[in-house]
């Protein structure tokens, strides 16, 4: 195997473009999926059945269908009809939060539900109304709870934006292809977008390593 | 701290993909040897998957190939950027995927003459101004990444340029076209000819810019120094002077190759 730094400096400016596109992407997935994710995993614990059925059903979807296909459809149906042409980046965001939502959804369902009822029925006892007591008593205690398979998430939204490639989003794996279509050449381009995948994922698990020892209660 | 162990990780990421890529291959048993022949099955005519079975020009070719040159050969559906890996460092004997003979790629490998002709046409949606390559300039055109379309494509636009959509294969490009990302799709005339055939109903026309795209040649593909090339490359010219040659090119195309320019 020849190693060739070469084509790897000459392909760097263009890995540094799809670094950031790669960091934008992510963050505005991490951003909506979890916005998404809160309120449908608070109306999926909705006592109504009636209410918790389209937010079960938005689940079932995200949850059980490969995220290649979500952002085919998502690309090639949904964008063309809303905007009247493609759009790599606003589908590569709007699929990355749809799918990320519906994971984060279960999340903090998890969350919520590991708290125990006493904490409710104290905050409620208090004079709080469910609302209240939802906000200030039971998520807070929630979150602290749910930030490792939240930052699990994080970690795997990261790497599945590389998908987004396969609709000619210039990012990170878009341009080792590209830098492998031009040379012919597999191992420079794809360790090199291993190596960046593995810096940006270690960084944000050393930021939520870090947000969770501020947030231990002891 | 953080940097070693960065580097510890990376490092041991390389080591056990060197050792991947090191073992097997150049196996030593001589006669019985089955040869492993790597294509990407998602290109029809020349090589696609009817059920799970791979078929197409180029299989029928490299099975008559083989045949003449007293070979068994077993066919893989390994994917592009497998298969160039793989016949790279000898895990796989042969690549056969419409592959087009560059100077750029015989640096890497080695290739049998031509045993196929083509050309880059631009596939555009009816009533489209595109009439020539020149008009592309300034347009999104969709192609295939490591296609010698996208190459053109570079040389036209300019190298890594925006405008260019790269995608998986030309199927996606051309769903681009239609979906509105894209003004042109530029691939192999086979292919697109192929797809306007069968989807009249989608307005999309053909336009030929044989001044600037130049004719390519597919060749069988194999690793450097490949003891095998040589009787391949013998066995291609036997098939193509018996006529073997011309009776399958007719099968899938429906027309008589151009044998002169294969010659050449």
């Amino acid at each position: 195997m020849n190693f060739n730094l070469e084509i790897i400096w000459e392909y760097a400016p263009f890995f540094l473009k799809g670094t950031l596109l790669t960091i934008g992407l992510s963050f505005a997935g991490i951003l909506f999926g979890t916005i998404l994710g809160l309120f449908i995993g608070l109306g999926k614990i909705s006592r109504n059945k009636l209410v918790a059925f389209p937010f079960q059903c938005y689940i079932t979807f995200f949850r059980g269908t490969p995220l290649l296909v979500q952002i085919f459809l998502i690309h090639f149906g949904l964008v063309p009809a809303l905007i009247n042409e493609t759009n790599p980046i606003f589908a590569g965001i709007l699929a990355l939060s749809l799918n990320a939502a519906a994971y984060i959804a279960e999340i903090f369902r998890a969350g919520i539900q590991s708290i125990d009822r006493g904490q409710m029925e104290a905050a409620r006892s208090l004079g709080m109304n469910h609302i209240q007591a939802m906000r200030y008593i039971i998520l807070p205690q929630a979150f602290k709870r749910m930030i490792p398979p939240l930052g699990n998430e994080f970690i795997i939204l990261i790497k599945d934006s590389s998908l987004i490639a396969f609709i000619a989003a210039p990012e990170i794996m878009y341009w080792a292809r590209a830098m492998q279509g031009k040379y012919f050449k597999a191992w420079e381009p794809y360790l090199t977008a291993a190596l960046i995948y593995l810096v940006l994922t270690l960084t944000l698990s050393i930021i939520l390593n870090r947000l969770e020892r501020r947030l231990a209660t002891e | 701290m953080k940097k070693g162990i960065l580097l510890l990780l990376s490092s041991i990421l390389l080591i056990a993909l060197t050792a991947c890529g090191t073992s097997g291959g150049n196996g030593n048993e001589e006669e019985a040897k089955v040869l492993k022949v790597a294509t990407d099955a998602a290109y029809a005519p020349f090589e696609y998957l009817e059920g799970d079975q791979i078929v197409g020009f180029d299989i029928d070719i490299i099975n008559a190939v083989a045949k003449e040159a007293g070979y068994e050969i077993d066919i893989v559906n390994t994917g592009w950027d497998p298969m160039l890996i793989e016949v790279e460092q000898g895990t796989s004997d042969i690549g056969v995927s419409a592959i087009t003979i560059t100077d750029e790629r015989k640096q890497s490998y080695d290739f049998t003459s031509p045993y196929f002709l083509s050309n880059n046409k631009i596939l555009v949606k009816e009533g489209s101004d595109i009439t020539s390559s020149a008009d592309l300039e300034g347009k999104v055109v969709a192609v295939q990444n490591a296609t010698t379309g996208a190459i053109a494509v570079e040389g036209l636009l300019g190298e890594n340029n925006s405008d260019i959509k790269k995608f998986d294969n030309n199927n996606l490009a051309i769903l681009e076209l239609l979906s509105g990302g894209a003004e042109a799709v530029v691939a192999d005339d086979t292919v697109i000819e192929a797809y306007v055939e069968n989807n009249p109903d989608q307005g999309l026309v053909v336009i030929e810019d044989a001044d600037y795209f130049a004719a390519e040649y597919y060749g069988i593909m194999f690793p450097k120094d490949s003891e095998y090339r040589e009787d391949f490359d013998n066995a291609l010219k036997a098939i193509i002077e018996n006529g073997t040659y011309s009776t399958i090119y007719k099968e899938w195309f429906g027309a008589e190759p151009n044998l002169d320019a294969l010659n050449q």
